[in-house]
């Protein structure tokens, strides 16, 4: 439900960005969402839809980019890309705890296309 | 013509920035700052009515009291004569910094030692809002499952502590502390686990003490 503030903030963003680059009709906008960013894309994608549909973004196109969750081992340090979120023993040494997570947290506008 | 800019902007940015400057602002003043969150009912409230209460000849403390409707927890928390403040999302599902700027300019924050946040009921949504606080502090009823710290991941892995709340329904319910330590700690394996009843009491002193050493490390 949370997704409905994010998009009131990619929201803003642009409209900051096309000041600050001249922009006339925004075409398109690129976001990355990472596995664990809390955010669902499905949700993200419907709650764009639900406050584009008038103004100056009426049928711009979101596209979502997912983006895979990277940790590095606790123990040994092997960079691996666990298959569940919530379980992950490293293919080398097993160990389940402490991981550091590389991406998958992030959350962010990554590119925006548009008429000058 | 067309053109595409890149543009790589944190769609939290303006949250976390004020977030930054809600910090500063508690190290500033030596505020400890606690983000309190878990599912409705698990006791948030009827924690910080004891601790209150108990703490009080110790600590200046207050409290934000963050719900979609009613001043009913506020009230309850005033009845310790604590500080209390509601903040009515109106049905938004968690807490973010401009309305913690908000509660803050109500409050009288001079010699404030701790600063409860008592976060919307929902575990899902007020973990991605960071508030300026120094912890986050989950609690999970053991009327709830003993799995939701895998169902609910990013919470527990933010949490610096999680308590483990109505331990006095244990023989009820089927639920493991085990399971649910066991769960958390593959999340965070440093999060420090509490096993309490606020309705006996039983279990709270190694919660207050943790609160004690927090506080102390905000000197």
């Amino acid at each position: 439900m949370h997704e409905l503030s994010l998009i009131q903030s990619i929201i803003d963003i642009i409209r900051e960005e096309r000041v600050k680059h001249g922009m006339n009709r925004v075409v398109r906008v690129r976001v990355v969402n990472g596995a664990l960013s809390g955010a669902v894309s499905d949700a993200l994608s419907f709650g764009w839809e639900c406050l584009t549909q008038d103004g100056e973004l009426k049928g711009v196109a979101l596209e979502i980019v997912d983006m895979p969750l990277k940790v590095a081992c606790g123990s040994c340090g092997l960079a691996f890309e666990p298959e569940d979120k919530h379980y992950m023993p490293c293919p080398a040494c097993q160990e389940i705890l402490g991981h550091d997570i590389q991406s998958g947290k992030e959350l962010y506008i990554d590119e925006i296309e548009a008429d000058v | 013509m067309s053109k595409t800019v890149t543009i790589v902007r944190n769609v939290l940015e303006a949250n976390e920035r004020r977030a930054a400057s809600l910090k500063d602002y508690f190290a500033a003043h030596k505020i400890l700052c606690l983000n309190l969150m878990s599912s409705p009912g698990a006791g948030k409230t009827s924690l910080l009515e004891r601790t209150l209460v108990d703490l009080k000849g110790e600590f200046k403390m207050a409290v934000i009291e963050g719900d979609l409707q009613t001043d009913n927890d506020a009230r309850r928390v005033a009845a310790t004569g604590a500080q209390a403040v509601q903040v009515n999302t109106e049905g938004g599902c968690h807490l973010d910094s401009s309305m913690i700027e908000d509660a803050i300019g109500v409050l009288d924050m001079q010699g404030l030692d701790i600063l409860f946040i008592e976060n919307v009921g929902n575990l899902v949504c007020p973990a991605e809002f960071n508030l300026g606080e120094d912890h986050k502090v989950s609690l999970l009823s053991v009327t709830e499952g003993d799995d939701k710290p895998e169902k609910y991941p990013l919470m527990f892995h933010l949490s610096s502590v999680m308590l483990l709340n109505k331990t006095d329904l244990l023989p009820y319910v089927d639920f493991s502390l085990e399971a649910a330590s066991s769960h958390a700690r593959k999340l965070n394996k440093d999060i420090e686990i509490f096993p309490v009843a606020c309705r006996t009491s039983e279990g709270l002193g190694a919660w207050y003490d943790w609160l004690r050493k927090a506080r102390a490390s905000k000197r």
